[in-house]
């Protein structure tokens, strides 16, 4: 067995046991020593030489970043979650000759969910095709889609409810976050459609429970809304800009100097 | 999907990688990623701004990776410039021996760049403009890199563009074959360098590398020399060789002296002769040799030579007893050499390679003159100017002579031009052209009785004579000019007056011609005005501006035009510092001026191919509003263009189809310019269909510029010689015919044959140099659209073709050598036949096949042994060598015929010097091994110095046939008798002047 290989496991197995300890600390640590050696292991893409042990290599890897992906999702750092995936990726993607992983669907549906939380719905759709129709009927898949058709709807409301519905427990952490992004898109809307709302009206409408929640909310996130006189004022937000003016005068330019050269034919 | 199995989908990963904040995971990711960025660079263009980042990251210690990385992403989006300016911060990871597209389009750009960088800095004098020190490293590196793999040409190209003169120097010294490679750079110096100033700077560089060579090429570093105008290295090279011990040096010294005439630079020639030292004698003879020059030069009344009068002198210097002989072999040479360079020698040998190898036809002259009507005069006239272009230069002017009757027809302005006509017919012939001329001048004293349109031909006739070579006639020409108020006389002799004192820039006689131009009188000011150009020729002088200022304030057109020509002359091949000139009379309201802009851009970029100077050519040719602006601008372009003849016919092919008359005719002459005596097929394809023109003047212009390119093309070359031939003839003889189209067509039989078949029009001397009188010649030619009597500059631009070998004594030794090539291919033209007149007719060249060549050393070896059995007295056997070598040709032109019939054509012949070398046939002469002589440069035509292998034979001598022997018996021959006696040089050999004939109006 090839010694680097022995070391990259025990100290997988060090950072599992750390892992269920729930001491992320020491995870993070070790996880980004064995992110380290594993770039030295030529089998892993991108590189993908054939090595004797390349299967177990991967499989290994593997396991590492489908670790270090739920790793993200507890420590709650969104940016080392999109990072691990997508450096897990390549191991669903292309990595022929691996065993499945029971993983695969989870972190998959997770991906869709952090999307959908972060809005980015136009990659939601992306990574949506990219998947084999198969995977489709997958719960932790099909509930990510439902979520996307409902909030495309605005049925907020079933957003909000289907957080008791969740296929997997890591992703109660995006469900939570989904609710900030229904906000989001109803302060949204509400900006656009109204002129001003009652601080009652508002609170509702944006799903909170007091006013004292309302004002924080307006004051982190809205600062250019008004609160007066128990209602809340959207500004105008900025006037739309200026539509493009047509350069005519340089087109006229043009076709008239685009005449006189054809009347110049040679 | 084995390749797909080893092959990630995405870069995806890598890119997240990047965002790790372990160093190694980047590292990991960026060498990943730099690997894989051929296939991934879409996904990876949108993270550029981390990978940015990271080369931004002081502490990061892989930003020159980042670096080469953001590179090749920006280099396949095509941002080439982002992509240079990351490709320099990525240092020497950024490797220039990779033999990938990234790298070979980025060193492009950074070698354009750079190049660029540098244009800017050295044009703009602006110190301001810093090079990016990294762009300076990579071009460096690529430099050394060509340097050392011996891709000198690569290396020497790209240090002339990104003006590395240092680099261009060790590139040129470190290559195996400095030799070629120095006339490698010249050559693209010449072509592609734009920047005169720039090309002046390239050129004295490889002169200083040419002359710390161990065996430095003469003729070549003098060449250079004169470029750069410094007189000073060129005389002192010569002083140097002249003063050797060895005769080749001597001989050498010779080649580069005609070498350089050849360039007609007359300014810098005589700088040249007035540097060469006069030799180191004792106080006495000095004085003697001292007091002899100066008045041959100041004697300008004087048409006997300075050759003769510096001749007697060292004469004398020789006969005195105590002179040092180095010195005394000195002043013997610096005689001859002062000879060449005045352009004399040169001169004299042509024209009597042109009087003995006259080959004009005249049943054609008859033809035309029996087929053109009695009461056309421009008929008329046209067919005095096609005799004269036929024998111009060859003294012949039988035709003249026998239909005085004819000729008297010619009156007023015709009379001007059939006079004139008599100095293209005798021009170079220098000593005589006064006496020849005298019927004619104006006498001294009250107007004699002498039309003024003869006096003030003859005047003219007087500067084409000495065109370019002007120092004894001038003086005669100014007082001509003082004397009188005739306005026809006084347009003579500015005409004269011009051509005579060709760009020598002089002060005075620019003086005379201002005042007549003031007279503002339009005949008068018109060729005072080209005559003010003439003078000034590519001098840039500021009197430019006082003739635009005139031009400005006269109401005579055709003062304006005069001076606007005048003043494009001034900036012939002046290039960039012509600019504001240009832009001046190209902006101005007056058409005639933007008519003479056309003219300034066409010689200020003579020849140079430029791109700036075409594309205003082509805009003017398109977009003015004048037809005469028009016309010009596309035939300037056969000025810019004439060093590429190719190019022309592609590029005017769109212009030669327009609907505008004018715009074809300028079409069809730029082609005529550009390629003349090219035989170019593209050429006469494109002039075919313009010779059958619906307009009359486009036929007109479309013949004439035909016979410029067909110029002594053969009909075995290029069998449309002949259809041409006969075209003409079918339009000589056709009643019906339009004037114009008859004019051009008899003017073009006349070039057809020009010289008496034996010059062609060249613009580029041997060396690639241009030669200004040509050019010139052309340019005041091409305005014969609105004064015919310009038709005569066109002798200007004749050259003859031939091989004219010569011996330490400048003489024309016989001796043979091998043209490989079908005779048929090159032979003069058969002569028309009309069984009446057979007689006039000449027989063909002498075709020497294998059999004729053993019987030809035979009859040489006669002709020797006759020669060594006379006693030698210097004139009479060389008259004597002269008839009996003469009596030898005829026996083989007579035996000739024979063999020829009996055996098919043989692939080669064997030609005698002086022989007449076509351009075309250059490249198949070769010297015989087993020759006495062998050259000293091995060139193909032109004059060629000869070196004696065997000294010691007796040497036989030909072109010693005196011109018209018949004539001796009147006064100027007797004149020439005493001079022949006088002078040890070839006086003797020298043309009489023809009996004068006067006008029986």
């Amino acid at each position: 067995m090839d010694p680097k290989f022995t070391e990259v496991s025990q100290i997988f197995q060090l950072f599992k046991a750390a892992f269920v300890r729930k001491d992320f600390d020491t995870c993070i640590k070790l996880l980004s020593q064995l992110k380290v050696m594993l770039t030295e292991f030529k089998s892993l893409p991108p590189l993908f030489e054939e090595m004797p042990n390349a299967i177990q290599e991967r499989t290994l890897a593997r396991d590492i970043y489908e670790h270090a992906v739920f790793l993200s999702v507890k420590i709650e750092d969104q940016d080392a979650l999109e990072r691990d995936f997508f450096q897990l990726k390549p191991y669903y993607t292309d990595t022929y000759g691996l065993q499945p992983s029971s993983q695969e669907h989870p972190i998959l549906g997770l991906n869709l969910l952090r999307l959908l939380v972060q809005n980015r719905i136009a990659e939601f759709h992306t990574e949506l095709e990219l998947l084999p129709s198969s995977a489709l009927e997958n719960p932790c898949i099909k509930h990510a889609i439902e979520l996307e058709q409902s909030f495309m709807e605005g049925a907020y409301n079933r957003v909000l409810s289907a957080r008791q519905t969740v296929p997997h427990e890591i992703y109660v952490y995006f469900m939570d976050l989904l609710a900030k992004t229904v906000r989001d898109e109803i302060a949204g809307c509400s900006e656009k459609a109204y002129d001003s709302l009652s601080i009652n009206d508002a609170r509702q409408m944006l799903l909170f429970s007091s006013d004292l929640d309302l004002v924080k909310y307006i004051e982190e996130e809205h600062p250019e809304w008004e609160i007066r006189k128990g209602f809340v004022f959207f500004q105008r937000a900025k006037e739309s800009a200026p539509c493009k003016e047509i350069p005519s005068l340089q087109l006229i330019n043009q076709t008239l100097s685009y005449a006189r050269e054809l009347e110049r034919i040679v | 999907m084995a390749a797909a199995a080893t092959m990630v989908s995405s870069a995806g990963g890598l890119l997240a990688m990047l965002n790790e904040t372990h160093p190694a995971l980047k590292l990991h990711a960026l060498s990943n990623l730099n690997a894989f960025v051929d296939y991934f660079w879409p996904e990876i263009s949108t993270s550029v701004p981390i990978i940015e980042s990271l080369y931004e990251d002081e502490e990061f210690d892989q930003r020159q990776l980042a670096a080469l990385l953001v590179s090749k992403v920006f280099y396949y989006l095509g941002e080439l410039n982002d992509s240079l300016s990351y490709a320099l911060g990525a240092g020497p990871l950024f490797d220039v021996s990779e033999d990938s597209d990234y790298v070979n389009t980025l060193l492009a750009k950074a070698i354009d760049e750079y190049a660029n960088f540098k244009i800017k800095a050295a044009e703009g004098n602006d110190e301001s403009v810093v090079v990016d020190p990294r762009l300076e490293a990579i071009v460096e590196r690529m430099l050394d890199k060509c340097i050392l793999d011996g891709k000198y040409q690569q290396a020497i190209g790209m240090a002339i563009e990104c003006r590395r003169l240092d680099k261009l120097e060790e590139a040129i010294i470190k290559s195996d074959n400095v030799h070629s490679i120095i006339n490698y750079c010249i050559d693209i110096c010449h072509s592609f360098v734009n920047r005169r100033e720039y090309r002046r700077e390239v050129l004295r560089l490889l002169v200083e590398v040419y002359q710390q060579l161990p065996s430095p090429d003469y003729l070549s570093v003098c060449q250079r020399l004169m470029f750069l105008d410094e007189s000073d290295g060129v005389a002192s090279i010569l002083e140097k060789l002249l003063r050797s011990d060895n005769k080749d040096d001597a001989l050498l010294a010779f080649q580069i002296a005609f070498d350089l005439v050849e360039n007609e630079h007359q300014a810098f020639l005589l700088t040249v002769r007035d540097r060469l030292s006069s030799p180191k004698l004792q106080p006495s003879e000095s004085v003697q040799s001292g007091s002899s020059e100066p008045d041959s030069v100041r004697d300008g009344n004087a048409t006997s030579t300075e050759d003769v009068q510096m001749m007697d002198g060292t004469q004398v210097d020789n006969s005195v007893p105590h002179t040092d002989p180095n010195d005394a072999i000195y002043a013997e040479r610096l005689t001859k050499i002062k000879g060449i360079l005045s352009g004399e020698t040169s001169i004299q040998l042509a024209l009597q390679f042109l009087y003995s190898h006259n080959k004009s036809d005249l049943l054609t002259l008859k033809t035309i003159k029996q087929s053109v009507e009695m009461r056309n005069s421009v008929c008329h006239s046209a067919t005095i100017y096609a005799n004269a272009i036929m024998h111009a230069g060859t003294t012949v002017d039988t035709f003249l002579r026998e239909n005085l009757d004819w000729l008297s027809r010619a009156t007023n302005w015709a009379k001007f031009s059939a006079t004139a006509g008599l100095g293209v017919i005798h021009s170079g012939h220098l000593q005589q052209g006064r006496s020849l001329m005298a019927p004619y001048l104006p006498q001294g004293g009250a107007g004699g009785g002498g039309s003024p349109y003869s006096e003030g031909g003859a005047l003219y006739a007087l500067g084409l004579i000495h065109a370019n070579h002007g120092e004894g006639i001038k003086q005669f020409l100014r007082d001509s000019l003082k004397s009188t108020n005739v306005e026809v006389i006084q347009h003579g002799a500015c005409l004269g007056l011009g051509l005579a004192a060709l760009g020598t820039a002089d002060n005075d006689v620019f003086d005379d011609i201002k005042n007549v131009l003031y007279t503002d009188s339009a005949v008068a000011g018109e060729a005072a005005g080209i005559s003010m150009g003439l003078l000034m020729v590519g001098t840039a002088s500021e009197k430019a501006g006082e003739m635009l200022a005139y031009a400005h304030e006269t109401q005579h057109e055709k003062i304006i035009r005069g001076l606007a020509l005048g003043i494009a002359l001034t900036v012939y091949g002046r290039e960039e510092e012509a600019d504001t000139l240009i832009e001046q009379m190209t902006r101005d309201q007056d058409p005639i001026l933007r008519y003479g802009g056309m003219y300034a851009l066409a010689l200020a970029y003579r020849g140079t191919a430029n791109n700036k100077a075409i594309r205003q050519l082509l805009h003017f040719a398109v977009s003015d509003v004048s037809d005469d602006v028009r016309r010009t601008a596309v035939l300037a372009l056969g000025f810019v263009l004439y060093s590429d003849p190719e190019q022309t016919p592609r590029i005017v092919s769109l212009l030669s189809e327009s609907y505008n008359p004018h715009v074809r005719y300028g079409a069809a002459l730029a082609v005529g310019i550009s390629c003349a005596g090219t035989g170019l097929s593209e050429a006469i394809s494109l002039l075919e269909p313009l010779t059958s023109d619906v307009v009359d003047f486009v036929r007109q212009g479309a013949l004439i510029a035909m016979a410029m390119v067909m110029v002594q093309i053969s009909e075995a070359s290029d069998s449309r010689v002949g259809v041409f031939r006969r075209q003409l003839e079918k339009i000589i003889l056709d009643k019906h015919e339009d004037t114009m189209s008859k004019m051009g067509a008899i003017l073009a039989s006349g070039i057809l044959d020009a010289g008496g078949r034996n010059v062609t029009i060249k613009l580029l001397s041997k060396t690639k140099h241009d030669k200004i009188t040509a050019v010139v010649g052309l340019a005041v030619f091409s305005q014969f659209w609105y004064w015919y009597p310009l038709i005569y500059f066109i002798s200007l631009a004749f050259s003859p073709t031939a091989f004219i070998g010569l011996n330490y004594d400048l003489k024309v030794p016989r001796f043979e050598f091998l043209s490989h090539a079908k005779p048929s291919l090159f032979e003069y033209p058969k002569p028309t036949t009309v069984p009446t007149t057979t007689s006039a007719v000449k027989l063909p060249t002498a075709v020497l096949s294998t059999s004729a060549r053993a019987k030809a050393r035979a009859s040489k070896k006669e002709a020797e042994k006759a020669n060594a059995e006379k006693p030698s007295g210097a004139e009479s056997s060389s008259t004597g060598k002269g008839k009996s070598s003469d009596k030898d040709g005829d026996s083989m032109q007579v035996d000739n015929p024979a063999d020829k019939k009996a055996e098919p054509e043989p692939s080669f012949e064997l030609l005698t010097n002086p022989a007449r070398v076509v351009p075309a046939q250059e490249k198949f002469i070769k010297f015989l091994e087993d020759s006495r002589y062998m050259p000293v440069k091995s060139a193909p035509s032109g004059f060629v110095l000869l070196k004696d292998l065997r000294p010691n034979e007796p040497e036989v001598l030909s072109l010693t046939d005196t011109p018209s022997s018949a004539a001796a018996s009147n006064a100027g021959g007797s004149v020439t008798g005493q001079q022949g006696s006088a002078s040890a040089m070839t006086v003797d050999e020298e043309p009489q002047p023809p009996q004068p004939f006067e006008y029986t109006s």
